[in-house]
């Protein structure tokens, strides 16, 4: 929708004139400095919010760092017409982000399976059973993203779910790790992502310990998985933490 | 009038609700009748407005703005980009309008919702057509190279009047943006300087002193509903698909009509109406500026 | 979905508590596998298997592209998966396309490993370059399912690596030394090939978990029964390089690294069957 009509010039961002930048580790140094100072296994403080739409049924919105996200629950209300006709309930899941959230303009659209993947996470936590023959839509909004999005998601679209009453067995806290060089950092920037030889995504429901969805990419050795699990079932346990303070202040808001 | 309040008489609340639900033109004709709204705002008030400026760290100027519990998120991002030859020394300013799934029930993903391409052309016209920003101040190198200002704005939560605050969001992104220092390399880009960069480079920077863009006559709207003889400012989504003929009203910081729409609807309004909308609109346009000024000096402050 | 009466249901899965499934095998057993190569002439490489039922085709087709900026000195692999109407009525139209992106991400997650390209990958992307920054190979993958009775990702992967082992890329000659932006020119042999190393392929095991046991090659109908599943990518050094869980419930974490652990025990076994089998075919295509 350029200004001049008939007229679609072709632009580009300016970037940095250093043209590489030092990388932010060296192959077998084990004693870096993360970019944003914070320990290996240290996340980055949490930030969740619900109510955050008021025209939904339930929202959230959860901010880590500079990874921003709403994530907003319609429903349950009736399945689409072509539908066939089932006992249980639906969940659909759409994952979008604006145009903005990636430092380069439009680059965040090549996040298919993040919908699919949403919905896996989630499934799992839902009694599907309590609202037979209706759906319900679960959509998510990037709105800057600065790593770790999908985890972001998931835990937000969990706390949503909680804001709809939508009954769950429990509420799903996400985390996930990368692997850089020798080391194991949690809930990584973009910057870190960028960089990574591997990553481990870990969503739990914290209070029945089970884990609902776990991904690896890259190549990983047993003892590393033991390690880089553990290291996200205790930082879901915190988060789940963080998730259910902030749903119990909201309904000690409402009830004043 | 209007909802019982802590009299805790169950019936009488579940009957007004009901009655909301199965006959709303009635339920809102009594209310107007006297002269007060469901929400407690008198039918010439508009709702509680707060801006945010910086909400965005990704882009370049970003706003986020709140018109009762409608929101909209704006950010602009600076591209660059070869000027035409018939325009060598001007920039560019593209403006689109998104409904995501987000905002609200009757959106769902892959269905665009039908108001956004309409919103996103009155947007872009106003904001072209009203002068504020002047697209030479875009220029970096003249017939080289240009400024194209990317603003992308999201409604995040739809409950009426989008299109006043789209156009809020927008204006406030633009009083935030700061635009990079930038510099020509030997290939004929333009390339970024970094802050440290910025004194001792052997590049002089191209746009030292234009880092903001000078906003002359700020465009600011109100849109209100008219049914019978009634009035009613910055209509939400419930009022809007109840009484179905808007007039929004479009005017500058120095109160000249920059547009004004009426799209139709089953009440034709005479001229007498019209001013008084915009009788309102001037009102309004008063507060607007002022919130605006405000969140400006308080992200100064910060 | 497959619709199984109650009493069908039961009976699945009390064999397969008892470790003999509805058709005879254990609960860890493969059913046979058949591998044909060299199905598709016009590409690269291209395979198909058999597995029970199941039926898929992958191809590899090689293209002369340029390297992304980001990575000069790697070459591009894409991977897409295509469900064939075929295979089942509700793949017609757009009904196979939610699986087609399941399949064709948990197949890039669990054979190229990670955004760096470096660790995990089964192909080595910088293998591909041939003028670092300038010119490189784009490997093109692409796997069809012709009919499906479960396993889909297991036999999708075994596919992928047979046909890899079966791709011969043309050899390249660049002509001249250019300098500065030019494209340099370059000649494409038509004699010579270069074969892949496809050792560091891992394969993919896919683990259902019905009731409290787990089995491997679950058919369709059996897969209706699924609580949880996990298809783990395994290499010969028995490394993971990619997991993903496909839904379901929850699971309790020392489940899942027991479920590592026999799928760790199960993948060299199919290593091995599917080497053979690789072998054979290529054997067999030589002399027809």
């Amino acid at each position: 929708m350029a200004a001049k009509p008939g007229s679609a010039p072709t632009t580009y961002s300016p970037s940095l004139t250093q043209k590489t930048r030092p990388p932010i580790f060296k192959g077998n140094d084990l004693d870096w400095v993360r970019p944003d100072g914070r320990g290996f296994h240290q996340c980055r403080p949490a930030f969740f919010r619900t109510g955050a739409v008021n025209s939904a049924s339930g929202s959230a919105y959860a901010e880590f760092g500079n990874t921003k996200v709403i994530v907003s629950v319609f429903g349950p209300r009736e399945s689409k017409k072509a539908m066939m006709y089932s006992d249980i309930g639906r969940l659909n899941c759409n994952v979008s982000y604006t145009t903005f959230a990636t430092p380069v303009r439009g680059q965040g659209s090549d996040h298919k399976e993040f919908s699919s993947m949403l919905h896996k996470a989630l499934e799992g936590a839902i009694m599907l059973e309590t609202f037979p023959k209706t759906t319900v839509d679960v959509f998510a909004l990037v709105l800057e993203s600065g790593g770790s999005d999908l985890p972001v998601v998931i835990s937000c679209a969990s706390l949503a779910l909680a804001d709809a009453g939508i009954m769950m067995y429990d509420l799903v806290a996400a985390v996930s790790v990368s692997c850089l060089g020798k080391n194991l950092v949690i809930d990584p920037i973009l910057e870190e992502e960028s960089y990574q030889d591997g990553s481990l995504m870990l969503t739990c429901m914290p209070s029945r310990y089970e884990v609902t969805q776990l991904i690896f990419t890259g190549e990983w050795s047993t003892p590393d998985i033991n390690e880089a699990m553990q290291l996200c079932l205790d930082a879901c346990g915190k988060l789940g933490k963080v998730m259910r303070s902030c749903l119990k202040e909201a309904t000690s808001a409402s009830q004043e | 009038m209007g909802l019982p309040n802590a009299s805790g008489d169950l019936s009488t609340e579940v009957e007004v609700d009901a009655f909301r639900r199965l006959f709303p033109l009635r339920f809102y004709e009594k209310h107007l009748s006297e002269s007060i709204r469901p929400d407690a705002r008198p039918l010439g008030r508009a709702r509680d407005t707060t801006i945010a400026l910086g909400a965005v760290a990704s882009a370049n100027g970003s706003a986020l703005a709140k018109i009762g519990s409608t929101t909209m998120l704006a950010a602009i991002k600076m591209e660059v980009m070869t000027p035409s030859t018939e325009t060598p020394d001007e920039g560019c300013v593209a403006i689109d309008f998104h409904m995501p799934p987000i905002c609200s029930p009757i959106v769902r993903p892959g269905r665009p919702a039908e108001a956004a391409p309409v919103v996103s052309k009155q947007l872009s016209d106003t904001i072209l057509s009203s002068g504020m920003i002047s697209l030479k101040e875009l220029c970096l190198v003249s017939g080289k190279a240009a400024w194209m200002a990317y603003l992308d704005i999201y409604c995040l939560d739809a409950d009426g009047a989008l299109f006043d605050t789209a156009l809020l969001s927008a204006v406030a992104a633009f009083s935030h943006l700061e635009i990079p220092v930038v510099s020509l390399n030997d290939d004929g880009k333009i390339v970024l300087l970094s802050e440290e960069q910025e004194g001792m480079s052997e590049r002089e920077p191209v746009n030292k002193e234009k880092r903001k863009l000078t906003l002359c006559s700020i465009p600011f709207s109100l849109t209100c509903i008219l049914h019978k003889n009634y009035i009613l400012a910055d209509p939400t989504a419930e009022e809007e698909s109840i009484m179905e003929t808007l007039v929004t009203i479009v005017l500058d910081s120095s109160s000249q009509l920059v547009s004004l729409y009426k799209p139709g609807g089953p009440v034709l309004a005479y001229t007498s109406a019209i001013q008084d909308c915009i009788a309102i609109t001037r009102q309004r346009v008063k507060e607007l500026q002022k919130i605006l000024e405000e969140a400006i000096s308080v992200m100064e402050v910060d | 979905m497959v619709g199984l009466s109650v009493g069908e249901k039961h009976f699945i899965q009390g064999g397969i508590a008892q470790d003999l499934r509805s058709d005879g095998r254990k609960r860890l057993t493969y059913r046979p596998i058949y591998v044909e190569t060299g199905v598709i002439p016009q590409a690269h490489g291209s395979a198909r298997i058999r597995l029970g039922a199941t039926d898929v085709i992958a191809s590899v087709k090689a293209e002369l592209g340029k390297p992304s900026a980001l990575q000069p000195d790697k070459g591009k692999i894409a991977i897409y998966v295509d469900c064939s109407p075929t295979a089942a009525p509700m793949f017609e139209g757009r009904g196979g396309e939610e699986l087609s992106t399941e399949l064709s991400v948990a197949l890039q997650r669990c054979l190229l490993g990670g955004k760096s390209g470096s660790a995990g990958s089964g192909i080595d992307p910088s293998s591909l370059v041939i003028v670092e920054g300038k010119v490189c190979w784009d490997l093109y993958i692409d796997g069809l399912v012709i009919s499906s009775d479960g396993n889909l990702l297991d036999a999708l992967g075994a596919a992928i690596k047979a046909a890899l082992s079966n791709t011969g890329i043309p050899k390249v000659n660049v002509a001249s030394e250019t300098s500065g932006d030019e494209q340099p020119e370059v000649n494409i042999s038509d004699e010579e090939f270069l074969q892949f190393d496809t050792s560091g392929i891992p394969v993919i095991v896919t683990l259902t978990k019905v009731g409290r046991h787990y089995i491997v090659d679950a058919t369709s109908e059996e897969e209706s029964q699924i609580s949880s599943a996990i298809s783990i990518s395994i290499n010969r050094k028995g490394h993971i390089c990619g997991l993903t869980k496909r839904g379901g419930a929850g699971l309790d974490p020392s489940i899942i690294l027991d479920m590592i652990s026999v799928a760790k025990h199960v993948s060299e076994q199919l290593i091995n069957k599917l080497d053979s089998e690789i072998a054979a075919a290529e054997a067999n295509e030589e002399e027809s």
